[in-house]
């Protein structure tokens, strides 16, 4: 069985931005980061053949744009976000299949998540799917990302962009509103 | 992060019920590393010798620009202070008039000169004429 190597992000970076080396080290950064980036992407998109398509096109996304990639931030910085702009705009996309407005939650996305082959949650984790998908998009992201990836806000603060005073009151205002739905949904 | 949450998250735990088939990750990397497009990587160019020098190279011009400039300056002062050395070496005599009258009758010449001369010309000529 061949050693694996141990990934060093300097090291993986520079070997990105040369041209014989760049597809293995590439290959390296896929290894690493698509489980991590599959369950961001699952938990935004809900059914796991979106997510895969999603993660496929992240990835596709990134490499074509490698060269734009100077190492100024991380690179999971950098996938992430991606991988939120891909979810963002296949929801997108699949409201404008569905007919529904652009301004609506994503409910609809958990629908049919009971019948999902891929999903084996108990009751109170459906509805916990469920409350997670009447928040707005940022607020959803903020919830997943702190609740579910335990993701230091100041590294949150970087991917979305958003100050950490405001993740905070994100968060905060996202629980109040899952427990809402939870009490309003016994 | 634990006063954050809420006693029903508490309860729910951390598992959202997702799964994914079996060795899915294993045979996504290997199918999507296998399929990457070509990509044309703009190589960073070592620089060149000069590139890494310019910059002491301009400083050096600079400094060699300041240094000439202040040395014009600095020449020129001297000049100028040779110049009053010299002066004060002439004697007092040939510099300031030593009486009053020779400069009122050198005045008193330009003078004439300059208000008589056309007519002491002219009466020249009229003297010849005739």
């Amino acid at each position: 069985m061949a050693a694996r190597v141990k990934y060093n992000e300097e090291e993986i970076i520079e070997q990105l931005h040369k041209q014989d080396t760049c597809r293995e080290a590439f290959g390296r950064v896929i290894e690493h980061y698509s489980e991590q980036l599959y369950w961001h992407i699952r938990r935004m998109v809900i059914d796991h053949d979106d997510a895969n398509d999603v993660l496929q096109n992240t990835f596709i996304k990134a490499w074509t744009n490698i060269d734009n990639f100077r190492g100024d931030a991380k690179l999971s910085t950098w996938l992430y976000k991606i991988a939120i702009n891909e979810s963002i705009t296949f929801i997108n996309k699949k409201k404008v299949q569905n007919n529904i407005s652009l301004d609506d939650d994503d409910s609809f996305l958990v629908n049919n998540l009971e019948a999902d082959k891929y999903f084996d949650g108990d009751e109170a984790q459906l509805k916990l799917q469920r409350a997670i998908a009447t928040l707005p998009d940022k607020q959803r992201l903020v919830f997943n990302m702190r609740y579910y990836d335990e993701m230091k806000y100041e590294d949150m603060s970087e991917i979305l962009g958003t100050s950490v005073g405001a993740l905070k009151a994100s968060y905060h205002h996202a629980i109040k509103k899952v427990e809402s739905f939870f009490e309003n949904n016994d | 992060m634990k006063k954050e949450e809420s006693k029903i998250l508490d309860k729910i735990g951390k598992e959202s019920g997702f799964t994914v088939p079996e060795n899915f990750f294993a045979s996504f990397n290997a199918k999507l590393s296998s399929s990457l497009p070509d990509v044309k990587i703009t190589e960073e160019e070592k620089p060149t010798l000069w590139v890494r020098i310019r910059p002491f190279v301009y400083m050096a011009a600079m400094f060699a620009g300041i240094w000439v400039m202040m040395n014009i300056f600095t020449l020129g002062k001297k000049s100028s202070a040779s110049i009053e050395q010299k002066e004060a070496q002439i004697p007092n005599g040939l510099l300031v008039p030593q009486n009053t009258e020779d400069f009122m009758d050198y005045e008193g010449y330009s003078e004439y000169d300059l208000l008589y001369e056309d007519s002491i010309y002219m009466e020249t000529e009229g003297v010849n004429d005739d």
